[in-house]
């Protein structure tokens, strides 16, 4: 009698158990990573060190796969409804919190909605650094600022893209500075640059990465950064909050996500191995020479992060408002 | 010109390293691999590579890629002249009198053509790189909206040289061209397009899906079922090179072919695929026969495929000189540069000697390489038309299916490609050029954002055209060009109506 | 009614179909000075109405019932296949989508032998995947089977 007992209760828990054990397991597949921009790009040389580190870590494969298109909006569509296995994952840039925005700006059903992903951590969060033409006569950001007060409209910049992050950057500086400036979209993030740099526009947002050896070369001036924190490389350029303009706060960061609905312990095995990942040697070494910092969030941090994020972006697209021609 | 010498001595001995000539054979050979495959250029080619030469030294990853870049405007011509398929979207030039070329038994000879043309476009403008890279780069950074505008609309008159048929109907396509190429989001203030829902169509339809379906399968849909298939071409050896005439029929569109391109590929904002549409419309403006064009000019071979050669050069000037992408691939490279710890900007040849002359040596070496690579696999290739056509034109479908989808991963091409393909066997029948339509896709996203781009930079006022010199001289230039063609047209003193049904009855292929 | 007038009146229409969707689409004008999305389309539109109407007038060409479309049954066939391909590709996976497609192709449209067929549609789907997909790490689908 005891022994049956003990026998069925054994069976019991295993099969209670045998789930959880094949959560346990997980990952028995690869994994893919899904990079919703062009290979080459910020989002896609983040990436790759990323799922490199993860697969050390995870003792299993990690590929990336490039799913471009409509600035990102393609794969990040793609997470969205993907089987929630933990098989999936994206790494996003701060592009996710804009672009439902900008569906419901035009009354379209968005292509999908933050809520459908579960946040597992940030890599990394460039703060982005204005930046002038060498030869324009504005030495710091306050000559700058009192420029665009004195003459509205009249100082144009380049982005990478309506409501992408280089224009949102600029656009939250524009509101919490009460200025008004001149914006010309441009087809990506190099044309933007190219733009600046033959002296078409007067300023640009940029990731600190990309203008850098410009700046050294005495082509471009960097006149204040968008971060919380000044960028290691230029310890000479004030952030905007030191100025004076805290609502001024910006930041391309990477970040890694699953699908919503991902079993809990699936994503807590996640965390674990990219806490572990950004402490691989390779993987600093990687970052290093993109010349982009690691900062590294989880959690309760992360989510915070994130939702402040997500509100002063969001906000900034609504006052922006649609362009309506004049 | 000593420097530029010991320079060069310095580079060749990286280039001609074992280690480095390795990679460049591995870049030369998949590059004409993506080439030849129809749809995957070499955007698609180099980033799907990319991550593949993360463990690599600096220098023999850029080698590489750049032997991919070069390597598939080699490879492009080939399903181009056998196939009438575009193997990129710059070949697409090459398929209107490379197929009739090879329809004429003349297949080895316009792939051989092509080859020599690449090498010497190749060749030549590498030295153009070397040598006149940062005066020209600085030049081509002057390039901005306004310029690019005039520069374009200049390139819309292309179309006018590019009908053998009727002007009206050449327009017509055009302007229908143009008008798919405005579907997706709109660059300057984010509403979508005619769009309809599908995502995928935000960055619009894609130049690759619509020169694949308009070109190669419509040519399979028109070609498959009919009656008599299509005569089974069997070349003896001997008709495989081109005659003393054509080669002398090639050196002069050769020769501007060269120059055009590598000026088009230095500006940014252009596609090499202008390139080669400007090119052929010059060949056969300033050709004696210009009647040959469409029915197999060896010129309307020669110069498209010199031009988008030397125009990979042209695009290097930028990114070399200053750091300073002026297209996507050139893009990619960069990045490829600033993953290997290089920095790239206006420093770049100060500070990596060995990586710059390098690069540029081995950009010689690798032209050699696939001059060698492709004339020999010449006679290889012509012996795919041997394959009897119920067999060739599945697999043909295969590959473009295959390559088509490989470019975005998405399904969505595909289905763009068939659409287009049962559009353009369509328009064939009703006896209407599909080649405009390609280049109005092209370059509508591109006119437009320069048009609207400048008038922002101008808070709305048109006299910008005026205030920006070299705009204003481009703008005046075309004028003149138009005003001269309509000047020629009235003096002929035929009534333009008789002039235009002249031409609807005359050249119907 | 001869080629020319029925593709001119075609391009007319599609013209007119371009503008109805642009004003539905309710995209803004804009002005001349700041065009806004729908100013291009629109200028396109209007000029592709007006070559359209211009194809028609000339008329010219020969009689649209006099043209041969032979060859029609064919193209169907071939563009059944290819569709099959779009929509099976991601769902039952390259090879097996491509297997099939070939073996419809060179089966049942071009009348060759099974043992022909089955030869070439294996040999075509397997190699180019490995080709594409092994050798190049060019991602191909693979299906719900994961093969």
């Amino acid at each position: 009698m005891k022994r049956r007992f003990s026998f069925v209760l054994a069976a019991v828990l295993v099969l209670i158990g045998a789930p959880a054990a094949a959560q346990d397991a997980y990952p028995t597949r690869p994994i893919t990573m899904v990079v919703p921009f062009p290979p080459g790009g910020v989002a896609d040389l983040t990436a790759r060190p990323v799922a490199a580190a993860m697969e050390k870590v995870l003792k299993n494969p990690v590929g990336v796969v490039n799913k471009q298109g409509a600035a990102g909006a393609v794969g990040m569509q793609s997470v969205a409804v993907a089987k929630p296995d933990g098989y999936t994952l994206l790494l996003a840039l701060s592009s996710i919190s804009i672009i439902p925005e900008a569906d419901r700006l035009f009354n379209r059903p968005p292509a999908f909605t933050v809520e459908q992903f579960a946040p597992i951590a940030l890599i990394s969060a460039d703060p982005t650094i204005l930046v002038v033409p060498a030869d324009k006569p504005w030495k710091t950001a306050k000559d700058f600022i009192e420029d665009a007060k004195k003459r509205p409209g009249q100082i144009s910049y380049s982005s990478s893209g309506i409501y992408g992050t280089l224009h949102m950057a600029m656009e939250l500086l524009s509101q919490a500075a009460g200025i008004k400036l001149r914006h010309v979209p441009h087809a990506g993030a190099g044309p933007a640059l190219t733009a600046i740099l033959g002296g078409h526009v007067d300023a640009l947002a940029s990731g600190p990465a990309v203008v850098l050896p410009h700046i050294k070369a005495g082509k471009l001036r960097a006149l204040a950064g968008w971060g919380d924190k000044r960028v290691a490389a230029l310890p000479e350029v004030p952030t905007f909050k030191e100025l004076g303009y805290p609502d001024a706060e910006f930041y391309i960061w990477a970040g890694v996500f699953a699908p919503k609905g991902t079993p809990e312990p699936v994503l807590a095995k996640l965390r674990a191995a990219l806490r572990e990942a950004v402490n691989d040697p390779e993987f600093k070494t990687s970052m290093e020479k993109l010349e982009t910092p690691v900062t590294f969030k989880q959690g309760e941090e992360f989510q915070r992060f994130f939702d402040a994020d997500a509100k002063r972006l969001a906000e900034g697209v609504r006052r922006v408002g649609r362009v309506e021609a004049k | 010109m000593l420097d530029v010498l010991q320079n060069l001595a310095l580079g060749f001995s990286v280039a001609l390293s074992p280690p480095v000539l390795f990679y460049a054979f591995v870049g030369c050979v998949i590059g004409t691999l993506v080439g030849v495959l129809p749809g995957v250029g070499p955007l698609a080619g180099i980033s799907l590579l990319l991550p593949a030469t993360f463990g690599m030294d600096a220098t023999r990853a850029i080698v590489m890629l750049a032997g991919i870049y070069y390597g598939a405007m080699y490879g492009g011509s080939t399903t181009s002249i056998l196939m009438r398929i575009p193997g990129e979207a710059a070949s697409v030039m090459t398929c209107i009198d490379g197929y009739a070329m090879a329809r004429r038994g003349r297949a080895g000879a316009a792939l051989a053509i092509a080859a020599v043309g690449s090498y010497v476009a190749g060749t030549v403008s590498v030295v153009g790189l070397m040598v006149m890279a940062p005066p020209l780069a600085r030049v081509a950074l002057r390039f901005g909206p306004p310029e690019q505008l005039a520069l374009l609309l200049l390139g819309l008159l292309v179309l006018a040289y590019m009908s053998s048929g009727s002007m009206l109907k050449a327009l017509a396509m055009a302007a229908l061209g143009l008008l798919l190429g405005t579907i997706g989001i709109d660059q300057m203030t984010g509403y979508m397009r005619y769009v309809y829902g599908v995502v995928e169509l935000g960055d619009g339809l894609g130049v690759v899906p619509v020169a694949v379906g308009l070109f190669g399968v419509a040519e399979i849909l028109a070609t498959a079922g009919a009656p008599t298939p299509p005569a089974v071409i069997k070349p003896r050896l001997r008709e495989l090179l081109p005659s003393r005439d054509e080669w002398r029929q090639s050196t002069w569109p050769i020769a501007r072919g060269t120059v055009l391109g590598f000026l088009v590929g230095i500006l940014p904002g252009s596609a090499h695929i202008i390139a080669s549409f400007v090119s052929y419309a010059v060949e056969k403006r300033v050709s004696r026969r210009p009647q040959d064009f469409g029915h197999g000019a060896v010129a309307g071979v020669a110069g498209p495929e010199s031009a988008n050669n030397s125009a990979t050069s042209g695009a290097f000037v930028p990114m070399l000189a200053l750091g300073v992408p002026s297209g996507p691939i050139p893009a990619v490279m960069l990045a490829a540069l600033m993953v290997h710890g290089v920095a790239p900007g206006p420093l770049l040849v100060h500070n990596q000697p060995a990586l710059f002359w390098g690069f540029i040596a081995s950009m010689y070496v690798g032209n050699v390489m696939l001059l060698i690579l492709n004339l020999p696999l010449v006679g290889l290739f012509v012996n795919i038309l041997r394959v009897p056509y119920p067999y060739l034109y599945p697999a043909v479908l295969v590959f473009s299916i295959l390559g088509v989808y490989a470019v975005n991963g998405s399904v969505v091409d595909v289905w763009i490609m068939l659409i287009m393909g049962v559009l353009g066997y369509v328009l064939r029948k009703l006896d209407f050029e599909t080649a405009p339509i390609v280049l109005g896709v092209v370059l509508a996203p591109l006119i437009e954002l320069s048009l609207r781009q400048s008038l922002a930079m101008s808070d709305g006022r048109y006299a910008i055209f005026v205030e920006h010199r070299i705009a204003a001289a481009l703008l005046a230039a075309g004028l003149g060009l138009v005003l001269l063609n309509l000047y020629t047209f009235a003096r002929r003193g035929l009534d333009w109506r008789a002039r235009m049904a002249l031409a609807e009855k005359g050249d119907s292929p | 009614m001869s080629v020319g007038r029925v593709s001119g009146i075609g391009l007319a229409v599609l013209a007119l179909l371009v503008l109805e969707e642009t004003w539905r689409q309710r995209l803004p004008l804009g002005s001349v000075a700041s065009p806004g999305p729908a100013y291009f389309p629109g200028v396109l539109a209007v000029l592709l109405l007006a070559a359209g109407l211009a194809v028609a007038a000339l008329g010219g060409g020969p009689r649209v019932a006099s043209l041969e479309w032979g060859e029609w049954r064919h193209g169907v066939a071939i563009f059944a296949a290819c569709a099959f391909c779009a929509l099976a590709l991601e769902r039952l996976g390259y090879r097996v989508t491509i297997f099939i497609a070939l073996g419809f192709l060179v089966r049942v449209v071009e009348r060759k032998s099974p043992a022909a067929t089955l030869a070439f549609a294996a040999a075509l789907a397997l190699g180019t995947f490995w080709l594409f997909d092994t050798l190049l790490r060019v991602p191909l689908p693979r299906g719900a089977f994961g093969f």
